[in-house]
């Protein structure tokens, strides 16, 4: 019996990391906000080292592809492999220009994980609110499970999802314009 | 009692490598790792109980996955939804970019230059119990929306609210009943968002000068909130639009930097504020909806996950 009891335990070291793998996609949010904020109060780091290694976060946590594809919605397969490979580098570019600099603003505010929901079995929503000293604000990230790790493809702040915002941008000037004229403003707007 | 082992073993190794190898089918695979972790918890659980071959450790893993098919359909139905489009009509477009012009300038120019020096004056704890006031000041506003939408729960803790704050909160410049003993949480209710709630669209946006984005059906909200509004009946004229300046003012000062990350964001400032409010606002009705009928699918793949 007792060997019994030993192999049950072989079995879960197998089995116990294969769960972690999956794991739960609170965590996956909740270890991300740990590591920046991490950063972020480090009096030691210079701004431009803080945002050095928010970047590194930023492309673990985040599937750059998938955020780019679902902002371009069904314009995405209108660019040809290279211009998309470019556009996701160029996208990537602008949220750090718009985002990075707001970032290390950070005063002490607090995030904290208030809901989990499964939209699909490989897509999940985990409900945060940013909790600054005057106000509250509701940050929703949406993951999406991909090689055992679950990663941001969506971020929906007060309710307005960036996807969805950018979609209607890039519908709107891809309406008008070429995809190369839409690459054009970009870098444009990057430089 | 080696052949136990070995059998653990193999089991063991069967379910890592079915994770980790299997890129024929990478989406399909992708909808399953989450099953697969509870079928191996089930299966090995199965395991200890009955001591099974691996036969029917495989028809309790089917068993296991046969919900992950459903969700699968479920997928397909979410990626409409996440692909779908979220949008305002706008017909009146060069009027409105002409507005946004004009209120992008009043911000830059005037509110904000105002907003930083009075930022330097009063501290951020004044300007939050100002702010406090002003939406305490709101109260017949919500109460009356919720209680047009049916939302009686919600309009009995703004009635308590209302009390509670104007009373032990000095006139409504504190917000004692948001704290954790009382929970009354403020009701975002309007009449835009009630006449969304009856199935009234957008109608199509209008950028107002100085109000900013509205659309047809919401402009009925900025007249019933004028008239809402107490300091309109005050008496020389321009006490109200005064009032009502300082209070713009006030919240501009708690949010300096908001529409300047957005502006900066955006490729199109103007597709973007509109995109920006067509969401929000569809997510204020769409909230109150489902407090309506609370709906039993929204909550299911949840509980699936966490049983």
């Amino acid at each position: 019996m007792k060997r019994c009891f030993v192999g049950f335990i072989a079995l879960f070291v197998f089995v116990l990391p294969l769960t972690a793998h999956a794991g739960a996609p609170s965590d996956a949010i909740n270890d991300t906000a740990n590591k920046v904020i991490a950063i972020l109060k480090n009096k030691s780091l210079s701004a431009a080292a803080k945002k050095e290694r928010l970047e590194v976060i930023y492309k673990r946590m985040f599937d750059e592809v998938e955020l780019s594809r679902l902002s371009l919605g069904r314009n995405w397969n209108r660019l040809n492999p290279s211009q998309q490979q470019e556009f996701v580098q160029l996208f990537r570019k602008i949220l750090e220009k718009a985002y990075g600099d707001k970032i290390l603003e950070y005063k002490d505010e607090k995030v904290k994980i208030t809901g989990e929901r499964m939209i699909s079995a490989d897509r999940a929503e985990v409900q945060t609110k940013v909790i600054g000293s005057s106000k509250e604000i509701p940050v929703f990230y949406r993951l999406r499970l991909k090689d055992g790790e679950w990663k941001v493809y969506d971020v929906v702040i007060e309710n307005v999802s960036l996807v969805q915002n950018y979609r209607a941008q890039f519908t709107d000037i891809l309406a008008k314009n070429s995809p190369s004229q839409l690459i054009e403003i970009l870098r444009k707007k990057v430089q | 009692m080696k052949r136990f082992y070995l059998l653990m073993f193999l089991i063991a190794l069967m379910w890592a490598g079915y994770s980790h190898g299997a890129d024929v089918a990478p989406t399909t695979h992708e909808a399953m790792v989450s099953g697969q972790a509870r079928s191996v918890i089930a299966a090995s659980s199965s395991v200890q109980e009955n001591k099974v071959g691996i036969g029917d450790v495989r028809a309790s893993a089917v068993v296991g996955e046969s919900p992950d098919e459903e969700a699968i359909d479920e997928e397909e139905e979410d990626e409409e939804e996440v692909m779908g489009e979220i949008s305002i009509a706008d017909p009146l477009e060069p009027f409105n970019r002409a507005m946004f012009q004009f209120n992008d300038r009043l911000y830059f120019w005037v509110v904000k230059p105002v907003a930083q020096g009075y930022k330097k004056v009063v501290p951020e704890s004044g300007r939050t119990s100002v702010k406090n006031f002003f939406t305490n000041l709101g109260f017949p506003k919500r109460f009356v929306s919720c209680l047009f939408q049916a939302d009686f729960g919600g309009a009995a803790t703004e009635l308590g609210r209302f009390v509670v704050n104007t009373v032990w909160g000095v006139g409504g410049l504190l917000d004692p009943a948001a704290n954790k003993e009382l929970d009354l949480q403020r009701q975002d209710a309007d009449i835009g968002q009630t006449l969304g709630i009856y199935g009234l669209g957008h109608g199509f946006y209008i950028v107002w000068p100085v109000l900013g984005p509205s659309s047809l059906r919401d402009t009925v909200d900025i007249a019933g909130e004028y008239f809402q509004y107490p300091f309109t009946y005050a008496d020389p004229w321009y006490v109200g639009p005064s009032v009502r300046a300082y209070e713009g003012v006030n919240s501009a000062s708690l949010r300096i930097g908001d529409y300047e990350a957005l502006k900066e964001a955006a490729i199109d400032p103007y597709v973007a504020l509109r995109n920006a409010y067509a969401q929000y606002r569809q997510n204020m009705v769409k909230k109150k909806e489902k407090r309506e009928a609370p709906a039993p699918v929204e909550v299911k793949p949840a509980q699936r996950m966490f049983q």
